[in-house]
């Protein structure tokens, strides 16, 4: 073993040994630990190759999906996908695979949803930032996400089950399993993400502000309404884009209880009708199509719009979320 | 605006507020309550002698000398029930004439078989046999006397066929002789008006207290018991006690349904002292007792899900999530480590993270289907293994999808380890990697346990990613992880809208609902009363 | 040092395991069968009970035999089938073209066997004064032209129609019978499985469905079809115009001795008639 008289340590190991409190080099060069410097190599392509599993699970998923859904664009095209309503996957000879009622359905049941769990999930987050004492929301924290991890089954469950009769003798409609079911037991899924992260928002916006407008005589729900929620907006537009994300990908609940009927409900204002959403058409059709048939990869263009359309949701909730960090950030 | 109006608009702000979180608090109670209340019922209630009857000779549970004293003792105050009600129906039910008839006929079939007679003879006798047998059921099925005498007739004509003597077709000239003497005694014309009622009162008798004792063992399960719990027992006993039918008080209206007291509808006969004993004495004939049916969660379901527990799905669930669990864990804490120790501000990073803020974004069916399509149809029959449903393919997809809460989890913790211990340790001439194994790890373990518990939970309680991969609504318990699997989470959906028996068993149907929730509200509660530790510790600091 | 040398043989080891998996990946094509006591068994809703019951009763009489089944439509029991995920196939209908051909092309050759006769019977809510229809009126119904119970002589209650989904061979016998070439109308409320269809009809007072035989009970009120109601005696003279077998599909006959060909001829046993006797269909023989 050579060591170069230029090495830092090769004043200390010229020294004798017994002198040295060192029993062995401090740093030692790939020649001569060639084990170590090989390890090191390879661990790191194992640190790199199981990260990577991460990156290949989402390259495969996109890779998959779009390869099962390319046979139906190339032969049926985007244009009937979202060109027409008809969606009549069985009937032999004359099949058609208009999607547009199964979109609409999907944005139908979520935006329903929507309009239930936003007011009142951000009037509860207001709550629990501002109004209620610390030890309860300290309390009540933990009980919300627990709400939140109840299973979709459970909550299809329940709107099969129990909510469709309700709903039938108490609002004298003629069915239970509509839109109108869907949307709400789809509300009641979304709160607790709702409420979460917004709660988090209006918190990180810290007391400086809040103190400043309560010193120029605003009452709290004017702080809350006009200083502190747009000071937080951020967070809460991404805490609303997080709950749609939950709503639009919800599989069980929609299937279970939303009437599957595949049309747009004419009036389109009209909740108490029964809807499909594209999730829903998945998980009903997938089993019947045996592998390689036209409605297979119809239901993986489904699928991919599905994906497509989550992907954009996630995006912008994770642009708004970076812009809030930073809004945040820049405070003290 | 001035100060009062500002004031009230205030207050209304919070009446608003604290209502939403009223209502939240509301729809979740209402939410939960019911389907924890009915599932409790599949645990506690109260069970009957038919319940432990059945446990006993289904599941070999339970004492059998005390069974046996209290079916002899059920027996005794059942036997005037029967008594009464095989009186009424000789000449009217002719059901269980006819399937004793058919049994002869298949006891002459077998019993002629092994008498060593030429093949011709046989045949001549099973063809007579049937004859006879055929008489008979026409008998049964006559309108009037003198055809059904007519038919009786003739197979008393044949009631000397040495062939068939010592055989069981001797008691179908016992039979006929019986129903000779029926039709002279009974009047035929009243059949028509009490044959549907008695065939409703049979049924719901033999729903209360199950076959007649002696009676052949029916082949379905079900059918072999009675009433097993008292809630049960209540409904049957009112569809004996009370007729319902739907009546139409115009016509082209809709029927409204009337409920008329049986007693009152075979009034004048000898059937209607059958319904106030009956009432008295359902006590004594079913001997409610309360019962805590703890093996629920570890007994497999009979009869699909009307009887016994949700033991394989529980196994199943566990199977699936724990094999999940142990795909991810290790990848997400490495990459977790990875991301905290390793990785620069560069675009591999950036992409890394994109794509694990890409796999929390993807809807669960959209696993489903990479599973399937991935998995299942890909992957699998590549490594030898058939291309079905097995658990590897459910969990490998389960895995995929918790990964990124595993990740989230474990980088939280592992960022959250004061930076202290890591110089420490470097000083003190560990390696960056020895450092992270024996130092980091460990600090950060109570949060990435936090993670696990609920990627655990999470898994549980998909339904989504194992329709396609592994999930099936009825099947053993899962010997390699090539098979399916029956699962809470899956078998909750089959019996919301698969079952039949599931109606007729909602007890089951809830409790399988409510053993979901219980265990991902169990993880979940785990999990945050560890966090709140790991605070506090952290706090203390 | 020594953790150097922990670290070491974990590498040697990790490499090593994804060589082997390299190796086995490589040139290994699909077994075709999984081991021969294992049975998996998909399709049908309507049939599901018979099969669930008939798992149950070789639970007993075969239990070196371990039987999944799965039910969630007749056209999934044929893709799985098709596909090699499956050894038996229940189906309430036979096999369409498109099925019978992507089977051959994947050198499968399916083979029927009809264990027990159904009937698909229309169902109302026993509140419904209405009692018998012809076949015309259902397909009207079904297409969207009668829209209310009061063109039919009924109340004046808006109709909820309700079809069973596409993978169900229940909807495939309803749709040859009564839709012919039509299609359904577009406002219809699709449910996917027989008792879905029943409680549904059974809990709303206007709604019409159809199931098979062994799902009708007191809670709905089957209607006549063209004169003739619903039962074994007309299901078997083929008077009731919505009949049809119920099946069993399989890859080729099956081997006599093995699982499937003992599930297969199950129904030949006077249990297994008995049992479909008691779940409310029609046996085959008379028994």
């Amino acid at each position: 073993m050579s060591q170069s008289s230029d090495s830092p340590l090769s004043v200390v190991s010229s020294a004798e040994p017994s002198a040295s409190p060192f029993t062995r080099p401090l740093l030692l060069t790939a020649a001569e630990d060639w084990i170590g410097w090989f390890l090191s190599k390879l661990g790191r392509a194992a640190l790199l190759a199981v990260t990577g599993t991460s990156v290949l699970a989402v390259g495969l998923i996109l890779v998959f999906i779009v390869r099962e859904a390319w046979p139906f664009l190339r032969d049926r095209g985007l244009s009937e996908a979202l060109g027409s309503t008809q969606w009549y996957p069985q009937a032999q000879g004359r099949e058609q695979f208009g999607m547009l009622a199964l979109i609409f359905g999907s944005i139908y049941v979520t935006a329903g949803a929507m309009i239930l769990a936003v007011p009142t999930g951000i009037l509860a987050a207001m709550v629990l930032s501002d109004i209620v004492p610390f030890r309860v929301r300290q309390a009540v924290k933990p009980v919300i996400e627990l709400l939140a991890a109840i299973p979709s089954v459970a909550y299809g469950f329940f709107a099969i089950l129990v909510l469709a009769p309700l709903l039938q003798t108490y609002l004298h409609l003629s069915t239970g399993a509509n839109a109108l079911n869907a949307s709400l037991v789809l509300a009641v899924m979304a709160i607790p993400t709702i409420v979460s992260v917004a709660e988090d928002a209006l918190w990180a916006v810290g007391r400086e502000l809040r103190e400043a407008s309560y010193a120029c005589g605003a009452t709290r729900a004017e702080t809350l309404l006009r200083v502190v929620a747009p000071a937080a907006h951020h967070g809460l537009i991404a805490a609303v884009v997080l709950g749609m994300m939950r709503a639009v990908g919800e599989t069980m609940l929609v299937w279970m209880a939303s009437g599957n009927a595949c049309r747009i409900p004419s009036p389109w204002w009209d909740w108490t009708q029964s809807v499909r959403t594209m999730t829903a058409t998945i998980a009903g059709e997938m089993g019947e199509t045996p592998k390689g048939s036209v409605h297979y990869h119809a239901l993986f263009m489904v699928g991919l719009m599905l994906l497509v359309l989550s992907l954009g949701l996630n995006l912008a909730t994770e642009t708004l979320l970076a812009r809030a960090k930073r809004a945040a950030g820049g405070k003290a | 605006m001035n100060i009062p109006i500002r004031q009230g608009l205030n207050r209304l702000f919070t009446t608003a507020a604290l209502l939403s979180v009223v209502l939240i608090v509301a729809a979740l109670v209402g939410i939960l309550l019911p389907m924890v209340w009915r599932g409790g019922g599949a645990v506690l209630f109260r069970g009957t002698v038919e319940f432990r009857r059945m446990q006993l000779e289904q599941f070999n549970r339970g004492d059998l000398s005390t069974l046996r004293g209290e079916i002899e003792q059920v027996t005794s105050v059942r036997q005037r029930a029967w008594d009464i009600l095989d009186r009424f129906a000789a000449g009217l039910d002719t059901s269980e004439l006819a399937t004793r008839v058919r049994q002869i006929h298949r006891d002459v079939g077998v019993q002629l078989s092994h008498r060593g007679l030429l093949p011709d003879e046989v045949q001549r006798l099973r063809a007579l046999s049937q004859q006879l047998r055929d008489e008979l059921l026409a008998a049964f099925g006559a309108a009037d006397k003198a055809e059904g005498s007519a038919h009786l007739e003739a197979v008393l004509s044949h009631a000397d066929e040495p062939g068939l003597k010592d055989t069981a077709a001797a008691v179908y000239f016992d039979i006929a002789r019986q129903y000779a003497h029926v039709l002279t005694t009974v009047d035929l014309s009243r059949r028509g008006e009490y044959a549907q009622a008695l065939g409703e009162v049979e049924a719901a008798m033999r729903a209360l207290l199950g076959p007649r004792p002696g009676e052949r063992l029916p082949a379905v399960v079900m059918e072999r018991y009675g009433a097993t719990r008292w809630d049960q027992a209540a409904q049957q006993l009112d569809r004996l006690l009370w007729a319902e039918r739907w009546q139409a008080d115009t016509a082209g209206q809709t029927l409204k349904k009337v409920r008329i007291p049986r007693e009152q509808q075979f009034a004048g006969t000898e059937l209607a002292e059958l319904f106030p004993y009956v009432q008295h004495n359902v006590r004594a004939m079913l001997l409610p007792r309360w019962t805590f049916y703890g093996h629920y969660f570890t007994d497999d379901s009979l009869s699909g899900h009307y009887f016994g527990g949700v033991g394989p799905e529980i196994i199943g669930t566990l199977a699936i999530t724990v094999l999940a669990i142990a795909f991810a864990l290790p990848v997400g804490v490495v990459t977790a480590g990875y991301l905290v120790e390793c990785a620069g501000d560069n675009h591999a990073t950036r992409l890394l993270r994109t794509c694990i803020n890409t796999l929390a974004g993807v809807p669960s069916i959209v696993f489903g289907l990479f599973g399937l399509a991935f998995f299942v149809i890909y992957l699998l029959p590549k490594l030898g293994l058939p291309a079905g449903s097995s658990i590897l393919a459910g969990a490998l997809t389960l895995a995929l999808l918790v990964l990124p809460v595993i990740i989230r989890a474990s980088e939280e913790a592992i960022r959250v380890v004061p930076l202290a211990y890591k110089e420490a340790a470097l000083s003190l001439g560990a390696s960056r990697f020895h450092c992270f194994i024996t130092v980091t790890l460990p600090a950060a373990l109570p949060g990435i346990l936090t993670g696990l518990i609920l990627s655990l939970s999470r898994a549980a309680g998909e339904t989504a990613p194992i329709l396609f991969t592994a999930g099936v609504a009825m099947g053993p318990i899962p010997t390699s992880l090539a098979q399916p699997t029956r699962t809470l989470s899956y078998g909750s959906y089959d019996m919301a809208v698969g079952d039949k028996m599931a109606s007729l068993a909602p007890y089951n149907q809830f409790g399988m609902v409510a053993t979901l929730i219980a265990i991902v509200l169990l993880l979940n509660a785990a999990a945050i009363v560890l966090r709140g530790r790991i605070s506090k510790r952290l706090r203390g600091q | 040092m020594s953790h150097k040398i922990v670290v070491a043989t974990l590498a040697m080891a990790t490499v090593a395991v994804l060589g082997w998996g390299a190796y086995l990946a490589s040139g290994q094509d699909a077994k075709p069968a999984p081991e021969p006591t294992a049975l998996q068994i998909e399709g049908s809703t309507t049939v599901g009970p018979i099969a669930d019951e008939f798992t149950e009763a070789f639970k007993k009489l075969h239990p070196d035999i371990t039987i999944t089944v799965k039910k969630t439509g007749s056209g999934d029991g044929a893709a799985a089938l098709i596909d090699g995920r499956c050894q038996i196939a229940t189906m309430s209908r036979f096999m369409k073209d498109e099925e019978f051909k992507k089977a051959v092309d994947k050198g499968i050759t399916p083979v029927a066997h009809a264990i027990a006769l159904d009937a698909v019977c229309v169902i109302v809510h026993p509140s419904n004064p209405v009692t018998a229809l012809t076949v015309q009126q259902v397909h009207e119904i079904y297409t969207g032209k009668i829209a209310n119970w009061k063109e039919l002589g009924g109340p004046d209650v808006p109709i909820v129609v309700i079809s069973r989904d596409t993978s169900s061979g229940t909807y495939e016998s309803f749709c040859h019978v009564v839709m012919g070439k039509d299609k359904m109308a577009q406002t219809i409320e699709y449910v996917n499985s027989n008792p879905q269809a029943h409680d549904r009809v059974a809990t709303t007072a206007g709604a019409v469905g159809y199931v098979g035989l062994g799902f009708l009970d007191d809670k709905v009120k089957a209607l006549s079809i063209n004169g003739v109601s619903p039962s074994k005696k007309t299901v078997i003279a083929g008077q009731y115009p919505i009949s049809r077998p119920l099946f069993l599909f399989t890859n080729g006959y099956p081997a006599l001795g093995s699982p499937v060909y003992a599930f297969c001829t199950f129904y030949l046993s006077e249990k297994g008639q008995e049992i479909i006797e008691a779940k409310g269909f029609v046996p085959l023989t008379n028994y």
